[in-house]
């Protein structure tokens, strides 16, 4: 269950890219979390969240943030995606004063993570890293694809979407924020950043489908 | 995955259809509604078939954990659960990810190679090691045999000192696989605010990515722990 770790990019584009969850622990603090992680998702509403979800209700391109919010239960994990560090920080911070009782966890580059975490006055207990693919990656598509679909860990967002949705705002059919929008809908836990998405769709769209040999 | 495919029927047409031998059972194209005819449905498999919905589906929650998706809590709650302690390292290769699929031979291979290191114990609430049948060997269940997923993490516990072995076995097998493996490393952070797991991945010549994951330890009761500093 490392549905936000193996996000790919380069620096520049982790920039606007911060998902904060929340949830309880199996049989020690998980009866009666369902308020908590009810509050923790009132709280970063108030933190201009691009996307928030909870994998058995959804996304917020797929359901409403108030169906989001009060389809809470004790074992639901709970996102939201931010898009810059300043709510990040004030997300962080109205949680520590909230006090819920409940984990928290930040997926983001991890030097930054660090530095929001000590101006949030909140101190990183357990970190995880990817150490990369490995295996047979000439099965991999195009990093231009991979950096879309690995925004959601459970693989839910397929390559050839992607290839879908460059095309579609190429010939006019969808803006940006559109795509953006339309590539978060399948992941279901709400961890897909629409709008990371819609800038990386504007990066490449210009030399989509030239291939240099 | 790429196991929809345009076919032509026994009266000449062309349709879409579903390679069953390559479809992993996520549910994706079915929650997505893009059949304009709707003729996508989604079958109640049976054993053994059902683990390709449990690892690939998101929405179906494993019976071990009572957590959707593929794995355990891990480090998201460790500050309350105390499952990884000072000196130890989380160690986790979710085979297939991203997005290619993994069979089970592939995965048995990669279990296999892992054990054969030594003292390895594989995580008991991971949903992969209940389909373990030797749990020291990293054999798995002979039934599972002809099952493909969308991703299954291979999941275990080592101290920090042994983070080089592992690394070295999951690089030689590696190379003998047909699929793609993300690898993780999960570590408490050092009192000094170091992590020196990482470290020792770096000495054993990975670079760990820019990005990562931290939980911030506001989780209750938290987990009293033996400190060794």
């Amino acid at each position: 269950m490392t549905h936000t770790l193996h996000r790919r990019g380069t620096a520049e584009s982790f920039k606007n890219d911060y998902v904060l969850f929340a949830m309880s622990a199996k049989g020690v603090n998980e009866v009666g979390s369902k308020t908590k992680l009810k509050r923790f998702l009132e709280i970063i509403q108030q933190h201009n969240p691009v996307n928030m979800g909870d994998m058995k209700t959804g996304n917020s391109f797929i359901t409403s943030r108030e169906n989001i919010v009060n389809s809470t239960q004790d074992t639901s994990i709970v996102h939201g995606v931010f898009e810059n560090r300043e709510d990040l920080i004030s997300a962080l911070k109205d949680l520590k004063e909230a006090d819920l009782g409940v984990s928290v966890i930040i997926s983001g580059l991890m030097q930054d993570v660090h530095d929001c975490c000590s101006v949030a006055g909140v101190k990183p207990h357990t970190c995880e890293t990817s150490l990369g693919v490995w295996g047979n990656t000439d099965r991999l598509p195009d990093e231009d694809i991979l950096r879309f679909t690995t925004m959601c860990g459970h693989g839910q967002v397929p390559f050839n979407l992607v290839n879908k949705i460059v095309e579609d705002v190429k010939e006019g059919k969808l803006t940006l924020p559109e795509a953006g929008r339309e590539l978060a809908k399948p992941c279901q836990c709400g961890v897909f950043n629409p709008v990371r998405a819609a800038a990386m769709v504007e990066e490449i769209m210009c030399l989509w489908g030239i291939h240099v040999v | 995955m790429g196991a929809i495919g345009l076919v032509r029927d026994s009266r000449g047409r062309i349709c879409a259809s579903v390679d069953q031998y390559e479809c992993v059972d996520c549910g994706v194209c079915y929650r997505a509604r893009v059949c304009a005819g709707e003729a996508l449905y989604e079958p109640k498999p049976e054993w053994p078939r059902s683990v390709r919905g449990t690892f690939s589906n998101p929405l179906v929650e494993h019976k071990e954990t009572r957590v959707p998706g593929r794995g355990t809590e891990e480090m998201k709650t460790n500050e309350v659960t105390g499952r990884f302690k000072w000196g130890e390292a989380g160690m986790a290769v979710e085979m297939g990810r991203p997005g290619v699929g993994a069979r089970f031979s592939d995965i048995e291979k990669v279990a296999m190679a892992i054990a054969a290191v030594g003292g390895i114990t594989f995580e008991p609430k991971n949903p992969l090691t209940g389909l373990m049948a030797d749990k020291k060997t990293g054999k798995m269940n002979e039934e599972v045999m002809g099952e493909k997923v969308l991703s299954a993490i291979i999941e275990l516990m080592v101290p920090q000192r042994r983070i080089p072995e592992i690394i070295a076995a999951v690089r030689k097998v590696s190379k003998e696989i047909s699929t793609v493996c993300s690898f993780d490393l999960t570590t408490k952070v050092d009192p000094d605010g170091g992590i020196a797991a990482f470290e020792l991945a770096k000495a054993a010549g990975i670079q760990p990515t820019l990005n990562g994951k931290a939980n911030v330890g506001l989780g209750r009761p938290l987990f009293v722990e033996e400190a060794n500093a």
